[in-house]
């Protein structure tokens, strides 16, 4: 039984926009990446799955449970980590987490410990105690994950789990959630436009574009076909690119970067050893993207 | 991949550090869906006065209880010390204070409540988007407002029945017998125990719908405040200008009235709001007019969290 199956399943909301168009899926349980433009429909996409949205036509299951008709069945085992901001600014993260655990089922006893546990294990501790207003912008991100943990759920639907994350709190994250997905047994669909960062943490990315599929494969199918190396330094760009192409690179010079093309990890090591044999001062090296569009062709 | 392999190592290594404590799954028990309805109703109530909200939350319910439970300890302390000074029930018709002019007595207090508290319970999951949290969960969309809606009608009958009860208590025991005390007093518990349901239903209805409708607290309780206050002025001077059936049923546009209209019919007793007197409608109507006035407010409500995005 897939994780989650959809066919055609489309959504149009009133006014003519169409969210999803045709959309036919088959996911298997593991960290999956669900990466598209803003306005591509990840978000609608993950509240039809919840049972909060009704589709326009088609259908969508849900570990076997249909998201029309069983939603307050399917809604007991998946977590939900909504986008927007969803935190009370009065209440501790302590009650707030416990009561979304009772709310779950939990009773009362056993939703005290599991927000404690939960809250613990996205790093909150003697902050858990003070009112949710006064949290910085990634303490607020960990407390709508423990809520989306509390239950115990078979299945974590995350939406945009970094935004307004500073590059430390983006890769905090990004580690929760692939410890969530690997350590803890969860399976996750982690719904970001950041395809840098979806790739760090995921097994199979799901690029939608418009609504449509555009692509659905295992992560090693993307990152085979994706880009640039792009090594900065203070001067010597033109002799470093003569090096890497005498050591059988493909390579572009742009000013003071050089492009070296990526298809195995083999150009780091080269790129490295260039550098240092030059003795060229090195500004930075850093992995860059194609465009997403170019990506999905 | 590796080009981010030193940050992505480091800070792999100091979260693995804190947060590697182990994570334990949950086999335990699981309720199902009414007790967690109930559940958070019970919150609700806690929540309309604000316990575990932190003191500020508390004041104003706590005041308004306390100032509509006044007059109820203030007759039954006078009618002791006249028990005491051997004058024992000659204050009993003449007193002001008695079951069935309680809830004219005390309508504002419990109107400045459903203005407080029911914004509080309703906006408040609007304005901070907290409702996608709990319509992700076991509870319906219609679940949450049942049981919201309950909640606050619970909290609203605490205020109105509470000091109907400190009256029948004192009435049992100031009289010289208590048995005697009971009989007297016990034809009105089911009177005052309806005109209280009623009470709480309708005010609640009325500030549930516009509080549901307006996120914005300051907004929401303005216009409890002007849809409690207004008609009744605006009734009466109606009253005034013109005769007609027609206009003495406008009297059923204003909460207020109507609940004086049904005390006075369900104590049968004359009702002190000149208003509802003028009006001279059969008591059935105002009945009537509670009943479809609750059922149409909790529809209406139904209707918002139904279509609220979320």
């Amino acid at each position: 039984m897939p994780l989650v199956a959809t066919t055609a399943l489309t959504k149009r909301y009133p006014g003519g926009v169409t969210a999803l168009d045709g959309l036919d899926l088959a996911l298997e349980p593991g960290i999956i990446g669900l990466v598209g433009a803003n306005g591509a429909g990840k978000s609608t996409l993950l509240r039809i799955l919840l049972g909060l949205l009704p589709p326009t036509s088609g259908g969508a299951t849900v570990m076997g449970h249909d998201v029309c008709t069983a939603g307050t069945t399917l809604r007991r085992f998946v977590g939900y980590m909504p986008e927007s901001d969803c935190l009370p600014p009065d209440t501790t993260a302590t009650d707030f987490v416990g009561q979304m655990a009772r709310l779950s089922g939990l009773p009362a006893a056993a939703a005290r410990e599991r927000a404690a546990d939960v809250l613990r294990h996205v790093g909150l501790y003697e902050e858990r105690y003070r009112p949710i207003g006064g949290y910085s912008t990634g303490m607020k991100q960990r407390v709508k994950l423990a809520q989306a943990l509390v239950h115990d759920p078979r299945l974590l639907l995350l939406d945009e789990p970094t935004n307004g994350l500073d590059p430390a709190g983006r890769e905090e994250m990004l580690a929760l959630v692939r410890r969530t997905g690997t350590e803890f047994g969860i399976a996750v669909i982690v719904a970001s436009h950041l395809l840098g960062e979806i790739e760090r943490v995921c097994d199979f990315l799901v690029a939608i574009d418009a609504g449509k599929l555009v692509r659905a494969a295992p992560l090693r199918e993307f990152t085979e076909r994706t880009g640039n190396l792009a090594v900065e330094v203070e001067d010597g760009a033109a002799a470093l690119g003569a090096a890497l192409v005498a050591a059988g690179l493909t390579v572009t010079v742009e000013g003071r970067t050089v492009l070296v093309e990526l298809h195995d990890d083999r150009p780091w090591d080269l790129v490295r050893d260039a550098v240092a044999d030059l003795g060229l001062p090195l500004v930075r090296i850093e992995q860059r993207r194609r465009g997403l569009e170019e990506l999905f062709r | 991949m590796t080009g981010t392999g030193g940050t992505a190592g480091t800070s792999t290594g100091a979260t693995g550090n804190i947060y590697d404590l182990g994570y334990q799954g949950y086999d335990g028990p699981r309720v199902g869906r009414p007790r967690v309805a109930l559940d958070l109703l019970l919150q609700t109530l806690r929540a309309a006065y604000g316990i575990g909200r932190g003191g500020r939350a508390k004041i104003v319910p706590f005041l308004m209880l306390g100032l509509s439970v006044l007059p109820a300890v203030l007759a039954v302390g006078i009618s002791a010390l006249a028990a005491q000074a051997g004058a024992a029930g000659a204050l009993d018709e003449a007193s002001p204070i008695r079951h069935d002019t309680y809830q004219n007595l005390t309508s504002t207090l419990v109107m400045l409540f459903c203005a407080a508290q029911a914004p509080e319970l309703f906006g408040r999951d609007q304005r901070y988007g907290v409702l996608p949290l709990y319509f992700s969960r076991v509870l319906t969309r219609i679940d949450y407002t049942l049981a919201r809606a309950g909640g606050l009608f619970l909290a609203i009958f605490i205020v109105t029945v509470v000091p109907q009860v400190i009256l029948s208590l004192g009435a049992i025991l100031v009289a010289p017998d208590p048995l005697t005390g009971l009989q007297k007093d016990l034809p009105e518990v089911p009177r005052y125990l309806l005109v209280s349901v009623l009470a709480s239903a309708l005010l609640g209805g009325v500030a549930t719908v516009i509080a549901a409708w307006t996120p914005r607290r300051a907004y929401a309780t303005a216009a409890i405040i002007a849809v409690f206050v207004v008609p009744p002025i605006v009734v009466a001077l109606m009253a005034e200008l013109a005769v007609g059936d027609a206009a003495r049923a406008l009297v059923l546009l204003s909460p207020g009235d109507i609940l004086d209209g049904v005390n006075a019919a369900i104590f049968d007793a004359v009702s002190p709001n000149p208003t509802v007197v003028a009006a001279n409608l059969p008591g059935w109507t105002y009945l009537v007019a509670t009943v479809g006035g609750t059922a149409g407010c909790v529809l209406l409500v139904v209707r918002r969290y139904l279509s609220v995005t979320a």
